[in-house]
């Protein structure tokens, strides 16, 4: 091997390597932080990593707030949220794409046109809509605004404009109605789609902050993200509990991520460049 | 003629969730916001007058110029950093380096696990005397700060923290935009002896422009709505340091209760991102046409 190849690839693992670094450091700092006592993380001269590693403070951390309440809610939202926008997405994919109606263009328009909106923009009209149908602080309050989904609608229309049309033809032949054509010859062949948005989906939903904050303000109908902040505005400077509370928050959704990591990846590149 | 009703009911049907639902949840409230936004009297006030520009006045006037400039400062070293860190790495991954492109995964991971969490780590790592940056900062030497508590300071945290948080996408994208360059254009570029350096400026970064055109627009669009990490290490403060355009809107609507100022800026945010969507059309048409 040439001396400069050598050179090259070192420089390029190195400079990835502290990339790395850069990314990991932050959560091998929370686990260090989550195992020490309070002394030892306001002591600028301790170890960075505690000699007496205290597995207790996680234990501790989860006994000072209803964490099984507030992933029971993340859940049910993340789920519910996550399998409105895919279903409402891939029949409105589907009609857009395969069907011909009056009104489609102009429906088509209007179906987009929340992607125009930011959600970010409109969160005072939106509270006082959700005050008025009195569901604030409630599941639906959480779930229902969320179900439309432009994007899902507009990926899954481009998906079907590239499969075949003699497939439908074949089965309209044989007898099948539109909705066996949809249902037992498309739907199944957008299952890849589906699986790289579903991941995508879920876990925007399961992040999100903002709209939990506008919707909900009781302790038993927060999420996961509302409740942490409520528990470090409570424990100000018990650090060691405040890094345990984030580790019970991080670590489930980091096994996830790295068993769909593939998903994740083909579904943020679907989500921007297509 | 039978099966062609049934159609329609079948599409009318179909389409119906996302259509009505669109309407309810987004263009509704985008009304409310533009009407209201004319109207004064705040939350409490039973007697809605109209007022004009008074409430863009008067946001404008209260911080919320103030807000905007921060957004502005922001969102442009947000932009600047994740796409500059984005390509960069991008291209290590993608060189011809064994091993080098399986090291994709781990910048995912800062994108995905929730952002309160992280940005509790970092306020950590951010504290006064023990968090690491002063511990590196006096290894190195150099003065400490009180990062969180003094206006530039808290700016800079902020910046960090957001970028990390989010890099990992653009490194996604561009390694995805890469990838689209044809192999034997490459190839050709190198057997007429271009390195890797003219390759880049002369092949990739000319054939990727269409890709960089939409990852400029969703990460301006992403730090233009940066609420989270704001929310949980610096409220907006020092002295509004940090306060960005959406946290004026969250906090004049739910914190101060003055919805005039909050419509009036939620106005502006949507106005500003619908810029930035109206430049992308505009671009990518121009690009479509020069090909």
């Amino acid at each position: 091997m040439p001396a400069s190849l050598v050179a090259r690839r070192a420089v390029v693992y190195t400079l990835l390597g502290l990339a790395v670094l850069i990314v990991a450091f932050p959560l091998l700092w929370m686990v260090a932080g989550a195992l020490k006592t309070d002394a030892e993380i306001v002591n600028p001269a301790a170890p960075l990593w505690p000699e007496h590693p205290r597995w207790g403070n996680i234990g501790q951390a989860l006994s000072q707030a209803p964490f099984g309440r507030w992933y029971l809610n993340t859940t049910i939202f993340g789920v519910a949220a996550t399998a409105g926008q895919l279903l409402s997405g891939l029949l409105a994919g589907y009609a857009f794409a395969m069907l011909d109606f009056p009104g489609k263009r102009p429906l088509f328009v209007l179906a987009l046109s929340g992607l125009m909106v930011p959600f970010s923009a409109i969160i005072v009209p939106i509270s006082q809509l959700l005050g008025d149908l009195g569901w604030l602080n409630t599941y639906q309050g959480l779930i229902v605004p969320n179900i439309a989904s432009g994007l899902g609608a507009f990926l899954f229309r481009q998906f079907f404009l590239g499969t075949p049309r003699e497939l439908g033809e074949a089965a309209r032949l044989d007898g099948a109605s539109e909705l066996r054509v949809f249902a037992a010859v498309y739907a199944p062949l957008a299952r890849p789609v589906a699986a790289a948005l579903a991941i995508i989906l879920f876990l925007q939903n399961w992040n999100n902050f903002l709209f939990p904050l506008i919707v909900v303000n009781t302790t038993e109908m927060s999420v996961l993200s509302q409740g942490l902040s409520v528990f470090q505005s409570q424990f100000t400077t018990q650090y060691n509990l405040i890094m345990a509370a984030s580790l019970i928050a991080i670590v489930p959704v980091l096994l996830v991520a790295v068993a769909a990591q593939r998903h994740i990846i083909e579904g943020i590149t679907l989500g921007a460049l297509d | 003629m039978c099966r062609r009703y049934g159609t329609w009911a079948l599409a009318y049907a179909f389409v119906a969730p996302t259509v009505l639902l669109t309407a309810l949840f987004s263009l509704v409230p985008l009304a409310m916001l533009l009407w209201r936004s004319l109207q004064g009297g705040g939350v409490f006030d039973t007697s809605p007058r109209f007022v004009g520009l008074d409430n863009y006045r008067d946001m404008l006037a209260e911080g919320g110029g103030h807000a905007l400039g921060v957004t502005g400062v922001y969102t442009a070293g947000f932009v600047l950093l994740t796409m500059v860190a984005g390509l960069v790495l991008a291209l290590l991954l993608n060189s011809r380096v064994p091993g080098a492109a399986r090291l994709r995964a781990p910048f995912v991971i800062p994108l995905v696990v929730p952002v309160v969490a992280t940005a509790l780590i970092w306020g950590n790592m951010f504290a006064p005397q023990f968090g690491l940056v002063n511990r590196l900062l006096s290894a190195a030497g150099l003065p400490q700060a009180d990062f969180l508590s003094s206006p530039g300071p808290a700016l800079v945290a902020v910046l960090t923290f957001g970028a990390w948080q989010f890099f990992g996408q653009n490194v996604i994208l561009y390694v995805a935009a890469l990838k689209s360059v044809p192999r034997d254009v490459l190839d050709a570029a190198s057997v007429d002896g271009a390195g890797p350096v003219r390759r880049f400026r002369h092949v990739q970064w000319p054939m990727m422009r269409r890709h960089t055109l939409l990852i400029w627009v969703v990460t301006t669009l992403t730090g233009l709505q940066t609420f989270t990490q704001i929310y949980v290490l610096t409220q907006g403060g020092p002295d509004g340091a940090t306060q960005t355009a959406l946290y004026y809107v969250y906090n004049e609507g739910f914190v101060q209760f003055d919805t005039g100022r909050a419509n009036a800026m939620g106005v502006a945010l949507f106005l500003l991102s619908l810029l930035i969507t109206a430049t992308q059309v505009w671009l990518l048409g121009r690009a479509d046409r020069a090909r």
